[in-house]
């Protein structure tokens, strides 16, 4: 059993990481640190373990850490910058979008990359960005708030964000 | 889960893949190759040694060529779901079957070739790359070979590979591409679940309401997906209306040998056969601006 080496970026730092041959991205996320890579179904269902790989979202139970080699992943623990949370992140806080908290970084995970590729997104659009991560709370509509406010508020940078009522047009 | 394979090799070329492939073949010891791993973790196959990985080569494409496509065997779902060439090719029914194929995360994993050599009975693109008659490429120690996608499926999880690789699919202008209007159809609880029933088609319509070319293809009710011959046989030649719509539902669902499993009987994967074939006719018909 010959150990390989994985050149990777982790929230922006460059990372090499000794594994086995097949380790699955995700034991070795959890085994490195990134906590915030959850562990749930392990057949690529639940999506708590999901990550942006090179900004898209992939389940990471599903991924050799082999094929991360030279990618770029973010995960939950490079959203915020130092103690300014991500603009996502206050939204789910205000929202009161997080429940138990185990599919909160995928579901935030998913909205980022879902507001790069569209800012001001539908409904229907958040409800698809978040529909391959299941809530064992059953809390859907709050996240779905949250991120329509987002992205309202990222759309005028000087106003305050819209808060609860209109947030959900 | 995996730690008794003891190599993942990460070729960059198919030529150096297929050298890779072979070297571990001959060392002995369980194998395979593996791309978007959507399928393969899930199968938790602990008697594998060895994977070549696929993600580096060069074959993630959505190509035009005269008026069909080839399609890199590596290229993902999310990507054939966003291609805006296919989107305007046989009424987008390849991107609408790519959209459906698991949730966004596996969309960004998944391969067409991936999705075809895993060789479910349910897999999300066979049936309309039936219909459109597509082929697959296949690359080995003897060179490359074109095949039928109809005589690539063996059985349940079983093709015509044998330790081959697949490496591009091939779907040619269909033969009346100006007259004829296409449909996939799929149910399943959500729809990015794997499908009870799928299936697609392809008809030709003359100006005078005639059906002059027809593809039924069917995925989810035998051992591999299938073409529907004997439905289509019976379209052609004959004027296409509701009579004709459903006597070929009635054919498609007669030839097909369902299981009966977690997400259906085989009398209720029978009796939606009829409905989706019929479903997929009409929304053909009503692509061609025709009430049945």
């Amino acid at each position: 059993m010959s150990e390989i080496l994985v050149h990777v970026t982790v929230n922006g730092e460059v990372r090499e990481w000794r594994a086995q041959p097949g380790d699955l991205l995700l034991d070795v996320l959890r085994r490195e640190g990134y906590w915030g890579v959850k562990r749930g179904c392990e057949t690529g269902e639940c999506g708590a373990c999901a990550v942006l790989l090179d900004g898209e979202p992939v389940n990471s139970c599903l991924m050799f850490a082999a094929q991360a080699d030279g990618r770029e992943l973010l995960t939950i623990e490079g959203v915020a910058e130092g103690e300014k949370l991500h603009p996502l992140q206050e939204a789910f806080l205000d929202h009161g979008a997080v429940q138990c908290g185990y599919c909160t970084p995928a579901m935030v995970l998913c909205a980022k990359a879902l507001l790069e590729r569209s800012p001001q997104p539908t409904e229907a659009e958040v409800r698809e960005a978040l529909s391959g991560v299941l809530c064992r709370c059953t809390g859907y509509k709050k996240p779905v708030e949250a991120i329509l406010a987002a992205g309202e508020a990222a759309a005028k940078p000087r106003g305050k964000a819209a808060r609860s009522g209109r947030a959900a047009r | 889960m995996f730690d008794r394979i003891r190599a993942f090799h990460r070729p960059t070329s198919v030529a150096q893949a297929l050298r890779m492939f072979e070297a571990e073949r001959r060392r002995g010891g369980r194998g395979r190759w593996v791309a978007g791993g959507t399928d393969l973790v899930v199968q938790r196959d602990r008697t594998l040694r060895w994977l070549v990985d696929l993600t580096r080569l060069p074959l993630g494409y959505v190509r035009r060529v005269r008026s069909g496509f080839v399609i890199g065997a590596t290229t993902r779902m999310a990507d054939i779901e966003h291609s805006k060439p296919l989107h305007g090719f046989a009424d987008g029914i390849l991107p609408e079957a790519a959209s459906t194929c698991g949730s966004q995360q596996i969309r960004n994993m998944a391969t067409i070739g991936g999705n075809l050599a895993n060789a479910s009975p349910a897999c999300d693109l066979a049936p309309p790359l039936l219909a459109l008659d597509a082929s697959v490429v296949i690359a080995g120690r003897g060179g490359r070979r074109t095949l039928g996608l109809d005589r690539f499926f063996r059985g349940v999880n079983r093709t015509a590979l044998n330790g081959g690789l697949l490496v591009e699919i091939v779907v040619p202008a269909p033969p009346q591409a100006a007259t004829t209007t296409w449909s996939c159809q799929k149910l399943g609880r959500l729809q990015s679940d794997i499908a009870v029933v799928n299936a697609a088609a392809g008809v030709a319509l003359d100006a005078r309401g005639y059906c002059t070319w027809a593809r039924i293809a069917l995925g989810a009710v035998a051992p591999t997906p299938l073409r529907a011959r004997g439905a289509e046989a019976l379209l052609v030649g004959r004027r296409f209306d509701r009579a004709a719509v459903e006597a070929a539902a009635e054919e498609a669902a007669a030839g097909v040998k369902p299981v009966t499993d977690v997400r259906g009987t085989a009398e209720y994967r029978r009796a939606m056969c009829r409905v989706l074939v019929a479903r997929a006719l009409e929304e053909c018909a009503r692509r061609a601006g025709r009430s049945l």
